[in-house]
This record gives C-alpha cells, sequence and structure tokens, in this order.
C-alpha cells in the first residue's frame, strides 16, 4: 500500500477524547464495581484503546460493527453514548439494551452497532453477513468483525474469513490480539499464526495495537479499499491488555511486560499531538477534565434511571 | 478396568464425611483417574490455575489434563475419536452454553456413533459441564440445556443434586461405555454432605426421595431439588419430593408410582418450558396415570424468553424456594398454579 492517510487537528482531538473516554470511564468502572452497582461481568479495555478508535474514526454510523464480549471500547468508540453503556451497566431501562444485556450484550442502531455476543467466535460471522447484505442490496456500508486473538482457533474464524474473500464482500476483519485468551498465552492457545491464515485469502495489513495514529493509519487504508468494492480485509492490531480477563483488576504490568509510558496508546497520542504542534498541554488536559464531567453526568444518569419492572419477565 | 465391582445402591453412605460438592467431584475425577489409566481430562481451561473453580485443583496425574484452545465443535470430535479409540476422556466445559458451539460432534457423532454401527462400538465419553447464572451473565451464560440434549437419542443426561450422588454418579458416568453429558450446577458447589472416601458408582435411572409426603407429588433436579426441598421443609409441606438424579435414563415408574399415591403432580424444572424436561414428565404420567390425577398436573420453569441482566429481572426470572412454596401450597389448596407454562 503506497498511500498515506492523512490526519488533521479534528482527527487527532477525536481519537484523543475517545481514548480518554475509554480510558476514564473503564478506570471509573473498575473503581466502582467492587460496590457491586453493577451487576453485570465487565472486561475492560484499559491499554487497548488505540485500536477501536483508530478503526471507528474511519467508520459511518451506517457502517455496522459486531463485537464479542468485550464491547465498551469499541462500543463507545463506534458512537454509543457514554449514559446508554452505564445505564445498562447498572441494570436500568434507559441502558442501551434496556436492562436485558448487560455489560457483553450492547446495541445501538443509531450508531451501526447490531449487537454483540458472549460466545467467542460466532459474531466473526455476522460481519460477514453485514457485508453481504451490502452486496446484495447495493447498500454502501461495509461490515466490521471485530475479534480477539483467542477468536481465531474457533472454526467459525475461518469459514467465515473463506466465504467473504469467495464473494469479495465488503467486510473488514479486525482481530484486537491482545495476546491473551483469558489466562491462557497466545502461545498455548495458537499454532497458528493469525495473519499468516488470514493472508491465503485476503489481504492483510497488521498496525501496531497500542499506537492509536498506526491503527488509524492502516484502518484507513484497509476502510477505504473495502468501501471501493476491493473485498474484505484483515487488519491484525498487537496490544497489550492491562487488566485482567475480567473484573476490576489490573494485571501485573510488569511481569506482562506493560511499561504504563511506553505502551499507553493516551501517553503515546499526547506526547506525538504536543511536539507536532497539533495540540497544546492545556487542550489535553481540559480534555481530561471535561471527560471526566461527562461521566458523572453518566452515572448520575444511570443512577435516577429507573430499573425495568420485573413483570416483563415473569410469566 | 474392572468398573463394575465398585458398584453401590443407594443406601444412605456410610463411613462417609462431610465433603462438599466441590470437593466430591474433584476426589471423582481423581479417582477415576488414579483408577484407570485411560480416563484423561480436556477442555478449554481444563488446566488453568483455578482448577475448573476448584473441581480439578490438585490432581493426582496432571499430566492427564489437557487445556484446549477456543474449538469446542472440534475438541468434542477429538473426544470422541479418543474414544473410539480406547480411551475414556471426559470433556470438560465451564459452562453448558459453549456446548451449543459443539452441537453438531454432540448430535450427529457422539449420540449417533452406537446406534449408526448397531452398538458394535464403546464410547465411554464424558462430557462433564457446569451450569452457571445470576450476576447479568445474560442469555448466553446463564442456560441450563438438559432438555434439550435429552432429547436425543444416544445421550445419558445426569445432573445430580448432593456432593453424595455427584461422586457416585461422576464415577459411574466414567465407567459407563456409552456417552454421558454431566451437568454440575455451579450453585451446588459449596453444599456439603456425607461422601464415603472409597471409589463407588451409583446406579442412573433411580429417583432420590428427598422429602416424604401423601398429597403432592414434586419432580425436580439438580439445583430445583435443593430449592424445593428446602421449600418442603421451611413450610412443613405434605409432599412427596423426588430428585431423578438422571434425566435420561429416567425413573419414570418410580414417579408414576409416587403420583398413584398423592394425586397431584408438579415439576420444577430450571430450563425453559416448551418440549422440555417438565413438559416429558407430565406427558409420561399423563400417558401411564391419567387416572391417578385429582388435578392438572403443573410445571414451574423459566419464563420462555432469554435471561435477562439486570438484578431486578434476574430476580424475578428464576424461580425461588419461596415462591416454590406458594405453588405447593397453592395445589394442595386444591387450585391450579401457573397458565400451564412456567410460573
Ligand atoms: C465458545 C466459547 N468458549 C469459551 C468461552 C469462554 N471465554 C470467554 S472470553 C474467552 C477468551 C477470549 O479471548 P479473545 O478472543 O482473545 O478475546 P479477549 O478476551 O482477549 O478480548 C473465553 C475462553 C466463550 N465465551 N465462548
Amino acid at each position: 500500500m503506497t498511500r498515506t492517510t492523512t490526519i488533521d487537528r479534528a482527527d487527532v482531538t477525536w481519537l484523543l477524547r475517545r481514548m480518554r473516554l475509554i480510558r476514564q470511564a473503564s478506570e471509573r468502572i473498575a473503581r466502582l464495581y467492587p460496590t457491586d452497582v453493577m451487576e453485570t461481568p465487565v472486561h475492560l479495555c484499559i491499554g487497548q484503546e488505540a485500536v477501536p478508535v483508530g478503526l471507528c474514526r474511519h467508520l459511518r454510523d451506517d457502517d455496522k460493527l459486531f463485537l464479542g464480549h468485550r464491547t465498551h471500547g469499541p462500543a463507545l468508540a463506534k458512537g454509543l453514548p457514554l449514559p446508554k453503556l452505564m445505564a445498562e451497566l447498572y441494570g436500568r431501562t434507559t441502558g442501551c439494551s434496556h436492562g436485558y444485556g448487560g455489560s457483553m450484550h450492547v446495541i445501538d442502531l443509531e450508531h451501526g452497532l447490531p449487537g454483540s455476543s458472549a460466545i467467542v467466535g460466532g459474531s466473526i460471522a455476522l460481519g460477514v453477513g453485514a457485508g453481504l447484505a451490502a452486496k446484495l442490496t447495493g447498500a454502501s456500508w461495509i461490515g466490521v468483525s471485530y475479534f480477539g486473538d483467542a477468536a481465531t482457533n474457533a472454526g467459525v474464524f475461518y469459514e467465515s474469513l473463506n466465504f467473504a474473500a469467495l464473494r469479495r464482500l465488503p467486510v473488514l476483519f479486525l482481530c484486537e490480539d491482545n495476546g491473551w485468551s483469558n489466562v491462557m498465552p497466545k502461545s498455548a492457545h495458537s499454532a497458528h499464526d493469525i495473519t499468516g491464515v488470514a493472508e491465503q485469502m485476503m489481504p492483510v495489513l497488521q498496525a501496531d495495537g497500542t499506537d492509536a495514529l498506526s491503527v488509524y493509519e492502516h484502518a484507513g487504508h484497509a476502510v477505504e479499499r473495502i468501501r471501493g468494492g476491493g473485498g474484505p480485509m484483515l487488519l491484525h492490531c498487537r496490544t497489550k491488555r492491562w487488566m485482567k480477563h475480567q473484573g476490576p483488576e489490573r494485571c501485573d504490568l510488569a511481569a506482562n511486560h506493560i511499561d504504563p509510558e511506553r505502551d499507553c496508546p493516551i501517553v503515546r497520542l499526547e506526547t506525538w499531538a504536543q511536539r507536532s504542534g497539533m495540540l497544546g498541554a492545556d487542550e489535553c488536559t481540559a480534555i481530561t477534565a471535561e471527560i471526566e464531567r461527562e461521566i458523572d453526568a453518566a452515572i448520575a444518569f444511570a443512577e435516577a434511571s429507573p430499573f425495568p419492572q420485573p413483570e416483563l419477565v415473569e410469566v | 478396568m474392572p468398573w463394575s465391582k465398585f458398584r453401590q445402591d443407594y443406601a444412605a453412605p456410610t463411613g462417609g464425611r462431610p465433603l462438599s460438592y466441590c470437593a466430591a467431584i474433584r476426589e471423582a475425577i481423581d479417582q477415576a483417574m488414579r483408577h484407570d489409566p485411560r480416563v484423561f481430562a480436556i477442555g478449554l481451561d481444563a488446566d488453568d490455575k483455578f482448577g475448573v473453580f476448584g473441581s480439578m485443583a490438585n490432581l493426582t496425574h496432571p499430566e492427564r489434563v489437557l487445556g484446549t484452545p477456543i474449538a469446542e465443535n472440534a475438541m468434542t470430535g477429538v473426544a470422541l475419536g479418543a474414544a473410539l479409540s480406547g480411551l475414556r476422556p471426559i470433556h470438560v466445559h465451564l459452562r453448558n452454553d459453549f456446548l451449543l458451539v459443539a452441537m453438531d460432534q454432540i448430535v450427529n457423532y457422539v449420540a449417533k456413533w452406537q446406534d449408526m454401527f448397531d452398538h458394535q462400538v464403546r464410547v465411554p465419553l464424558v462430557i462433564r459441564s457446569i451450569i452457571g447464572r445470576g450476576w447479568g451473565c445474560g442469555a448466553q451464560h446463564s442456560q441450563s440445556l438438559h432438555g434439550l440434549f435429552a432429547q436425543v437419542p444416544g445421550l445419558k443426561v445426569v445432573m445430580p443434586s448432593t456432593p453424595y450422588d455427584v461422586k457416585g454418579l461422576f464415577l459411574a458416568a466414567v465407567a459407563d461405555d456409552s456417552p454421558v453429558l454431566f451437568l454440575e450446577h455451579r450453585w451446588l458447589y459449596k453444599n456439603t454432605g456425607d461422601v464415603p472416601e472409597a471409589l463407588y458408582t451409583l446406579p442412573f435411572g433411580r429417583c432420590a426421595r428427598l422429602h416424604e409426603g401423601e398429597s403432592l407429588t414434586v419432580v425436580a433436579a439438580s439445583l430445583a431439588a435443593v430449592h424445593a426441598r428446602l421449600a418442603c421443609e421451611t413450610h412443613g409441606l405434605d409432599v412427596d419430593l423426588l430428585d431423578p438424579r438422571t434425566i435420561k435414563p429416567l425413573d419414570i415408574d418410580g414417579i408414576v408410582a409416587s403420583v398413584q399415591r398423592t394425586g397431584r403432580l408438579l415439576v420444577v424444572d430450571h430450563d425453559f418450558p416448551f418440549g422440555g424436561f417438565a413438559a416429558e414428565i407430565v406427558a409420561q404420567v399423563a400417558e401411564r396415570a391419567h387416572g391417578a390425577l385429582r388435578q392438572p398436573p403443573q410445571r414451574i420453569c423459566f419464563p420462555d424468553r432469554g435471561m435477562p441482566a439486570s438484578g431486578v429481572l434476574e430476580r424475578a426470572y428464576y424461580p425461588t424456594p419461596d415462591r416454590l412454596a406458594a405453588a405447593m401450597q397453592a395445589m394442595l389448596a386444591g387450585e391450579l398454579v401457573g397458565g400451564g407454562h412456567g410460573f
């Protein structure tokens, strides 16, 4: 690929805001979680923020993004309003799934989020279906299947790529490779090289999943090519999971070779933005403070929202 | 390996010591592996550091515990192939919802392999799965699918409610030469009861009577049995409570005999109502003992919709011991309970 994706101040501000939103919301969730106000398992995305934002900056509201269990980051990046996510975690009627879904099952039809699944692998096929629908109806959206490294062990990964490639469907396969399947490292769960498998069927790009600019650039190429009728692609983003698989606890960062400065997608983008003169230090600080206020408001909204009526599920 | 010498009937455990449900299943797995070198365990996170919620922690033969990638369908086929090659695999799943990914192998292969070849081969395969629910896990992580699996010929479906039963029935499952689906409810893991130390197997297809009474037969398995027992004991109800222990084979004779005495039947089933285990019992009792019924038989199941996540909805969705007690009291007072499916 020879073209370079351009990036301007608006893009950088957007990337930083969304990453801050994901990070600060996740940290707040982690802080509140032990008080049991959120009765639902949470798979947090701290450290992995670059991947969803770099991707979603190139997606339109009608592009359809299908997620697995680790929903918060990509859902917020795609446009799910934070109050609706928070209210869902609080089990309220105003949540994006009206309290029926919980953390792993989020939806936002306005922003091209037709739902997410907690059975690993299956939702990869759904993005292919969205691509097929675009092709059959002449619609201009693309389908995006968003999944982790371990989902590539399921047969449905291969089957989905194969079909998408055979039909040249407008589908982006986005592998957010954090190197873990719960407590199992990739070396224990994958004999294959994910990009190697995909390359037999479609063009593959690789981005640094701790660097929003890298993901932004490669996702830009991929989305442009797919939208232009070039057929499916896989974008592989290697990133780092700072949190335990589920719940509010951090991993032992040092033991996992994570340097919270070097590997932090937010620090990286802020440093770059300030050095290149895109954003001033005061602007970055202002974003952090603004987001904190948004989170306060989202939590207040969730707390003030009603619980669903239990009669709805009693027969 | 002569598994037959361990056969034991359902006499009250003697020489036992108090053990949790979790420790009992762990002991069964450990003894099975120690007794028979053909036994091995395989499954996603079967070798995790938590030992599958403690049920496989510190086994004598960790070298016979194999972790797998997320590949439930293929791994079921792998386990079947190993069973057809002389081993006795225990395929472990952390939640029974994941079994659905392996439905092709379970239904078309595992369950059918003996019938297709007129039982020339043995399929000594145990598929062991934990049933979970609660804490907003939602519709894909809270199901109990025993009814679905029992519908398929060729699968035995076992779901014990006590530590004594879980040990003896698990060892019976490993000893069995046909496929067994073994379901353990996570909420039972901390319950304790007397469990003999020695290796023993218990027969399939025999009800346990958890509470004696003359006026209403209640059938409930696994966690539902424990809840129903609590309801009977707390409210001193005149209820004959039967725990089938194995959904399939089913001790229908035991159930029918009870209904013939009591004239009333209530089935409590932690599963979906339509065409499920509760429906099957009602149908079989209607076929066999219609004349004995003084009242229409009743069912308490999950509502006919997927599990909600919100805590308030979860608490309404799942029947509680109090709701079971109310339903039993209503039946004993001669009232009808639900609308025929669910309560
Ligand atoms: C079919 C299936 N098997 C097992 C699980 C249990 N499980 C939930 S998440 C997970 C690990 C997934 O890892 P990956 O796909 O890399 O995503 P990550 O959690 O790292 O984002 C496992 C094994 C499941 N949800 N579905």
